[in-house]
């Protein structure tokens, strides 16, 4: 039999009950349903996203808000981003939103901290300064079906 | 040595039950922090500037459009018409709430064109006001900062995303319709929980909207 201090008996069992009672807590809350994840921005119709005027999906595209700063909408599906190129003057801030139009896809734009599932149903956003020209692929990075390896595009920073 | 234990066990208890049954629960709704809002500087249709700074403290309900926009627009000025008259009966306290329209037809849309306009559709100038600026500032403000994207077209008019946006007395962004006619029942639910949060958050009720936000305790 080890000898455990009453003190440290009692640290270790505050402990456990903590571990115990998050992991309940993110249980309960998972089953809740309450957990908003940070990412998804609105929710969108995966069988109306590509038809045009019903969503802003219908005609995807980069489209300037005011000089420098761009929105980017990227219509995902298998296999394919479009559009799949993107051009920009260095120095521009992007914020991209991402539908998929059947099932669920991924996206990570190289040295940025775009990093994003593509759910069904979902829009997803973040927003990228690209300060740097050069060329930054994007890759799906959710296994979407057999032309997976085919499914990238490009942002273009031109000096 | 014992009781001690069993106090701080007990308080342990008590603050974690708490915490989860306020997650759970979710006793106090808000909306969430989305931005800043941009900074403004426009005129309104009685030529007086209105600034972000003038409009702080204010619950402010933004759209943006231009007066010649026609039937196109009929359906949000309506909602906005309907939601004047609503406000009217709607206690927010001692925080004001005012309808700001914000024309980016710099070029047409003069104060004394706005004040024409506001006459037609009835706005109710203490309440509801309409304003436009300087081109470059504007685009900057509602296209860079309220991310509402409009381009003018060829033939003078303006192709563009109708968007409302709430912004809060402390200037932060609350929520955004990215639509033509939003809900009247859902804009006044938006402006009666932000009322409110501004109302209650003296003392220590601020800790309970501060928890609120930590755990997304948002109303959908
Ligand atoms: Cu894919």
């Amino acid at each position: 039999m080890i000898h455990v201090h009453p003190v440290e008996r009692a640290w270790i069992v505050m402990g456990a009950v903590m571990l115990a009672v998050f992991a309940a807590a993110v249980f309960t809350s998972s089953l809740m349903g309450g957990i908003a994840l940070p990412v998804p921005e609105a929710q969108v119709d995966p069988r109306l996203v590509a038809t045009p005027g019903a969503t802003s999906f219908g005609e995807p595209g980069l489209r300037e808000l005011a000089p420098g700063q761009y929105e980017a909408r990227i219509l995902a599906q298998t296999w394919a981003f479009t559009p799949k190129e993107i051009r920009i003057k260095a120095g521009s801030k992007v914020t991209f939103y991402f539908a998929s139009k059947d099932v669920q896809h991924g996206v990570h734009v190289d040295a940025t901290n775009i990093n994003l599932m593509i759910l069904p149903g979902q829009v997803s956003k973040l927003t990228a300064t690209f300060d740097e020209p050069g060329t930054y692929n994007f890759i799906c990075h959710e296994y979407c079906g057999v032309g997976h390896q085919t499914m990238f595009g490009q942002v273009i920073v031109e000096p | 040595m014992r009781w001690a234990l069993r106090s701080a066990y007990g308080l342990l208890a008590v603050v974690v039950g708490g915490t989860l049954a306020f997650a759970i629960f979710q006793p106090v709704k808000v909306l969430p922090r989305i931005s800043l809002a941009p900074s403004l500087w426009l005129t309104n249709q009685d030529q007086r500037s209105l600034t972000s700074e003038t409009l702080r403290g204010q619950i402010v309900l933004y759209n943006f459009t231009y007066t010649r926009c026609g039937e196109r627009c009929a359906a949000q000025t309506s909602v906005l018409r309907a939601l004047q008259q609503q406000l009217a009966d709607l206690n927010t306290g001692s925080v004001p709430v005012r309808l700001v329209t914000i024309s980016f037809d710099a070029d047409h849309d003069t104060p004394a064109v706005l004040r024409g306009f506001a006459a037609g559709v009835g706005a109710d100038p203490g309440q509801w006001e309409f304003a436009t600026g300087d081109a470059a500032a504007l685009k900057r403000a509602v296209g860079g900062g309220f991310q509402v994207y409009y381009a003018q077209a060829p033939d003078g008019g303006f192709e563009f995303d109708p968007a409302l946006v709430l912004v809060d007395g402390w200037g932060i962004i609350r929520a955004e319709y990215r639509t033509a006619a939003p809900a009247l029942d859902r804009l006044l639910r938006d402006i009666r929980l932000v009322a409110e949060e501004a109302s209650n958050s003296a003392g220590v009720g601020r800790y309970a909207y501060e928890a609120a936000h930590l755990f997304l305790c948002y109303a959908r």
